[in-house]
């Protein structure tokens, strides 16, 4: 009998040191992978699960405020580094790597309203609502000194908000007017006025710096150029916006936190209809940051959670709450893209993941092409109803699904009767209005 | 009272009148003094302005008349004051400014175009992030080099310094060696000094970019240039050439005669390239008409005078090219040949072409070998003969005018005698020229009859193209109505101010699929349970994902739906789809044999049974009545009473229920298992994703494995690269201006501008040059 030896060579299985992986010789023959789809889509799913199991968003609660949480401060280079404000008028600066707190000072008499970094994150400006305008030094003071002001300006006007300009060393407060401020003068450069309405917010477009914008409280977003010596435009919703905040990515493009419970994403260039109307909140919307990569945004709610949104799909990617967070006022995306913090009426600073289920902490090269690998999966298989509905589902509290609840009726009801209504009258005379042309009342030149 | 008066002081009273007038204007809060810069005054620090006495009365406002009036009383200045009513008769009176809140709105608009206009700038950056298949964060910026070498000082060591005192000195030494051996005389100061003149002779970088432009710039002259002759080789014209080629000879010749004049040398060598060209002519068939196009010609030559024309043409260029240009040259050959060929000559007719070309065409057989040294005495008599060459352009003139004579010669003869003319000139060719010539004459007057039909066929041709051309030229006027028109429609249409960025917008190449829904929603109270259902749930979702899997229940669907192509989108799922169209191939390819192998079964007949199948048993009555039942009476009773009494008695009877109507129902090859898929349903795509647009695109997308196990490890890292890679601990800034597209930089440079004007060398042509 002849025996037929099977001889391979071992340089194509055996490595050459221990360090290195074995050597698997594939045939990529397609038709000796029948099943490669079903494989894949078995991967798919079980990639979805993980996700959800591994989803723990919560990394961290930093507590040391006295009194509710009203405003962050994002410093424009250091990512460890934010300041917040809360309703006792104290500013807690925090050390994020570290979890603590390094620096109070009690900035105000009454709410701190705004703070904010100056370009390089030298200086902290807060105002408050005692009408002042403080400038802080960003390095703590010595160990004998006492904390003080580097400067402080007392405002003509109320001052509700404060915005510092990403490339030159002008500031834009507004309260009562809409006031541009330099660094070095102590009266400001120019005030704009549109109405007599108080104005709670403002936000400087961090890519066209000229450029900003207020929310006011009779209802209307304003457009302002520094440089120009009156307002551009204002709109009108149907609602008063509470926060505003621009892409930074995508220079004519913001976002306005409504009280209405939706967000409503505009283009400067077109403000009769918003873009997008971002619905799901149950509750005021209270504040909106995007992320530096200016494709989500997220968004705190009155409803006591945190939504996170692409910043072109209307509904929401993700929420996150917990038992003990009480109404969101402020949120915050870290500049690395990997963190949110939201503030809230409890006195806690909160930090999530952006990404929900991103594993933290060193990724070795397998560990992140297995990650891309999955992420892939999911999102090539994003469509098929079982991946969806793992991928979609979301425990809420309950007053959440109750107030959906009834979000919901409500709206059905109106549906009902508008199309009662349409039945019941001349054709044409009741006009199917969509639903982003709904919530702009005018636009004012 | 007198006394009053006197007393009276007008000026005392008025001042008087006066403060008792602004006795309620005083000022008592004095001005702010700030020493900040300030553009909006407060209310409270503005003091009220001093109202003059007299604003409680107004005066009348001065008007331009009244200064007038005053002129017109001195005769002085009446002249002035007419000019001046002059001037406000036909000056126009400024028109009184806006209302404020009209003046802010314009104001406001324009303030909002400008930052619109500001804001589309990033439009295409925008557009093309968003269509970006991977984005990077922070984005990637532009790097700047400098030139560092450019600033370091060069170094001043002691080593450095006495090596290159050695190599100088070397070098000395070498010079000085080849001074004395070679006797080399270069000087090298004055080397030395061309050396430093060049090394100082440094451009400036705007020198060097408008050398470069100037470059650039003839460059393209010469590109445009070497397009032009080519688009005009391509002109077809048969007459442009000629005169082109005419033309291109004039010029030459008078370039020759410049050149005579100024470099003799240069003006031999061109004789001589001259005589070249004569002699290729010679030697090729060119201008002979023994082409395709001249025998073409030669049949219509008959009936068109043209034609003919034409032809003779041809053979005088012929003649031409192979003139012999320096007779004069060689005047001592010649004369030498001339008393050979005395006797021709006194038949020699200046304006008879052919005797002059056959003699023409003997001469080179013997100056063939002789031009060679025929520049060779040029050169050597060249101081001698000066003159000579005058009369020898003189002689080149005649020759020309001789010519010309010639062609119009021809053209007398043939213009009238039109038919029969044509063989007499053919004829008399033959006398002169090669005998195949005569053939062709012949030839073409037994084709006459043929030619006709030609001649037919060509009209028909002709008339036909016409009628295209009509046609076309109607559709073309058509389009461009249509196109006037729309302009006007589109005027209608509302400016889309982010027209633009959509125009900008690119479709992505790789599509995802894009879920924008509420998520799912659940209690939280739930979780545990929820969780624990959760558990349980994936392995059945599991197992449902393997009971697809399972082709035996498949495999009729797949077969069913494949025939009605649709529903593909499941079974992309449930198998993969490249292996499967080829499947489906060999599917039917085996079907195709089975058929005819078993031509004689009927195989659908068989299918339709195996739909109905079930159904028929659903639609049965069983009888469950036993033999002998109800007929205890005994034999006998008829079968009619027996049935009768069957079907009153329900207990007998067993009604099976009607069967469910298939959705197959009405469809012959048509078979939907029903049964098979309803694990697998829930794993199926019901519609297509919001992106796609087809099913076809969807399917495409999801078609191709990208794991590690199915695809090399490169494409693997390509495929599953992320939309968004951020790197850990590094700030993202916004977007910067470095993003931008630059706009074009204003010229300021004249060549630059006119190189800018320039219109741009058309695409084709740069290719072919290429």
């Amino acid at each position: 009998m002849k025996v037929k030896m099977m001889s391979r060579n071992p340089d194509n299985y055996v490595r050459e040191t221990k360090l290195q992986q074995h050597k698997l010789p594939r045939n990529y023959d397609p038709s000796l992978h029948p099943l490669e789809g079903p494989r894949e889509y078995v991967r798919a799913l079980n990639a979805t699960k993980l996700d959800r199991v591994f989803a723990k968003p919560f990394v961290c609660n930093l507590s040391g405020h006295r009194d509710g949480v009203s405003c962050f401060g994002k410093h424009p280079k250091l990512l460890s580094a934010l300041a917040t404000g809360a309703y006792d008028g104290e500013v807690r600066i925090w050390d994020l790597a570290n979890r603590l707190s390094v620096r109070s000072f009690v900035a105000h008499n009454g709410f701190v309203r705004g703070i904010a970094y100056a370009k390089n994150g030298e200086r902290i400006f807060t105002v408050g609502d005692d009408k002042t305008i403080k400038v802080w030094n960003s390095l703590a003071p010595e160990v004998g000194e006492e904390e003080e002001p580097v400067n402080t300006v007392q405002s003509r006007y109320g001052l509700h908000g404060i915005s510092h300009n990403r490339k030159d060393n002008s500031f834009a407060t507004c309260g009562e007017v809409c006031a541009i401020w330099d660094e070095q003068h102590n009266d400001p450069l120019k005030t704009l006025k549109w109405g007599v309405d108080t104005l709670h917010t403002i936000s400087y477009n961090p890519v066209e710096t000229n450029v900003l914008a207020c929310c006011a409280s009779d209802r209307s977003i304003i457009l302002y150029d520094q440089r120009e010596a009156q307002p551009l435009r204002r709109v009108v919703l149907t609602m008063k916006s509470n926060k505003l905040a621009w892409n930074p990515m995508e220079a004519f493009n913001f976002t306005v936190a409504n009280e209405d419970c939706n967000l409503y994403t505009f283009d400067t260039r077109k403000l009769q209809t918003p873009l997008k109307v971002h619905f799901d909140h149950v509750s005021a919307v209270t504040d909106v940051d995007y992320a530096p990569t200016g494709r989500e945004f997220v968004s705190a709610s009155y409803d006591k959670t945190i939504r996170i949104y692409h910043a072109h799909q209307s509904h929401s990617r993700d929420i996150y709450h917990t038992k003990r967070m009480q109404h969101v006022v402020c949120v915050a995306w870290s500049l690395d893209n990997r963190y949110i913090f939201s503030g809230s009426d409890e006195m806690n600073v909160r930090m999530w993941k952006s990404n929900a289920s991103e594993k933290l902490g060193i990724i070795r090269p397998r560990e992140r092409s297995n990650f891309n690998y999955q992420e892939a999966l999911k999102e090539k298989y994003a469509a098929h109803p079982q991946i969806k509905r793992i991928a979609r589902h979301r425990q809420v509290p309950r007053h959440v699904l109750n107030a959906q609840r009834k979000m919901r009726a409500v709206k059905e009801k109106d549906q009902v009767k508008e199309g009662n209504v349409r039945k019941h009258s001349k054709p044409g005379r009741v006009p199917y209005v969509s639903e982003k042309k709904k919530h702009v009342l005018k636009e004012e030149v | 009272m007198e006394d009053g008066e006197e007393h009276h002081n007008p000026k005392a009273h008025k001042k008087l009148l006066m403060a008792i007038g602004s006795f309620g204007n005083i000022q008592h809060i004095q001005k702010s003094t700030r020493d900040e810069r300030q553009t909006l005054q407060d209310e409270f620090q503005l003091g009220k302005s001093v109202r003059s006495a007299e604003s409680h009365h107004k005066p009348r406002a001065v008007v331009l008349n009244d200064l007038v009036q005053i002129l017109r009383t001195s005769s002085k200045h009446i002249k002035t004051g007419r000019k001046l009513k002059n001037i406000q008769s036909t000056k126009k009176v400024l028109e009184k400014p806006l209302e404020k809140p009209a003046a802010d709105r314009i104001r406001r608009t324009i303030g909002y175009e400008g930052v619109t206009k500001k804001l589309g700038r990033w439009d295409a950056v925008v557009a093309q992030q968003r269509s970006a298949e991977t984005q990077i964060f922070p984005i990637p910026s532009e790097t700047i080099y400098v030139n560092t070498a450019a600033h370091a000082k060069s170094l001043k060591t002691s080593i450095q310094s006495a090596l290159a005192k050695e190599l100088e000195a070397s070098k000395l030494k070498l010079h000085e060696l080849r001074k004395a051996q070679i006797g080399d005389t270069a000087d090298e100061k004055a080397l030395a000094q061309q050396e430093r003149e060049l090394r100082q002779k440094k451009i400036t970088r705007d020198e060097l970019f408008a050398r470069r432009k100037e470059l650039a710039y003839l460059k393209m002259r010469e590109s445009q240039k070497s397009a032009k002759s080519r688009m005009q080789n391509k002109i077809k014209s048969k007459k442009f050439h000629k005169l082109q080629k005419r033309q291109k000879i004039h010029e030459q010749m008078k370039e020759f005669e410049l050149l005579q004049k100024t470099n003799p040398e240069a003006a031999l060598e061109k004789l001589n390239a001259l005589e070249k060209i004569r002699v290729q002519e010679r030697a090729s068939l060119r201008h002979k008409n023994t082409g395709t196009w001249a025998k073409n010609l030669q049949m219509r030559a008959k009936y068109d005078r043209d034609v003919r024309k034409d032809l003779a043409e041809q053979l005088a260029v012929g003649r031409q090219l192979t003139e012999k240009k320096q007779e004069s040259d060689s005047e001592t050959e010649f004369k030498m040949t001339q008393d050979v060929h005395e006797e021709e000559d006194k038949e020699y007719d200046p304006f008879n072409p052919w005797t002059k070309r056959k003699e023409a065409g003997k001469a080179p057989t013997e100056k063939a070998g002789s031009h060679v040294s025929n520049w060779r005495k040029y050169w050597t008599e060249r101081n001698q003969k000066a003159k000579f060459l005058e009369e020898h352009r003189k002689d080149l003139k005649d020759v020309q005018h001789v010519e010309n004579v010639d062609v119009v010669e021809e053209k007398l003869k043939s213009d009238p005698k039109p038919k029969p003319s044509m063989k007499k000139v053919k004829k008399s060719k033959v006398s002169f020229e090669n005998g195949w010539e005569v053939e062709k004459v012949y030839h073409e007057s037994n084709v006459t009859g043929e030619s006709k039909i030609i001649d037919n066929i060509f009209e028909g041709r002709e008339e036909k193209l016409r009628a295209k051309l009509t046609k076309k030229l109607e559709n073309l006027k058509l389009r461009t109505d249509r196109l006037k028109k729309a302009p006007a429609k589109s005027k209608k249409v509302k400016k889309d101010s982010l027209k633009n960025l959509k125009d900008l917008a690119i479709k992505m190449t790789k599509q995802r699929v894009e879920v924008d829904e509420p998520l799912y929603y659940e209690i939280e109270s739930q979780q545990q349970v929820d969780a624990a259902n959760m558990e349980s749930d994936p392995e059945v979702a599991v197992d449902s994902a393997v009971d697809i899997i399972d082709l035996s229940k498949v495999t009729t669907l797949v077969w069913a739906q494949k025939e009605r192509s649709s529903g593909a989108l499941n079974d992309a799922l449930v198998n993969d789809d490249d292996a499967e169209y080829d499947e489906k191939d060999a599917t039917t390819l085996h079907q195709l044999t089975i058929s005819q192998a078993f031509e004689d079964d009927d195989i659908i007949a068989d299918f339709n049974r195996e739909k109905t199948k079930d159904s028929e048993v659903k639609n049965t009555e069983l009888q469950l009545a036993m033999p002998g039942w109800g007929s205890w009476a005994g034999a006998g009773i008829s079968q009619e009473v027996m049935e009768r009494r069957n079907k009153r008695n329900t207990r007998l009877l067993l009604r099976l229920a009607a069967p469910e109507k298939r959705r197959d129902d009405n469809k012959d090859n048509l078979f939907i298992n029903e049964t098979s898929t309803k694990h697998a349903r829930q794993h199926m795509v019901s519609s297509v994703p919001f992106p796609f647009r087809s099913l076809a695109d969807y399917e495409a997308s999801i078609r191709a494995p990208i794991g590690r196990n199915f695809v090399p490890e490169t494409a693997f890292r390509m495929l599953t690269r992320p939309s968004v890679i951020t790197r850990k601990g590094q700030v993202i800034e916004p977007m910067d201006d470095s993003d931008l597209v630059k706009p074009e930089r204003r010229l300021r440079h004249i060549v630059d501008k006119r190189i800018k004007r320039l219109p741009k060398v058309p695409q084709n042509s740069q290719k072919a040059k290429k």
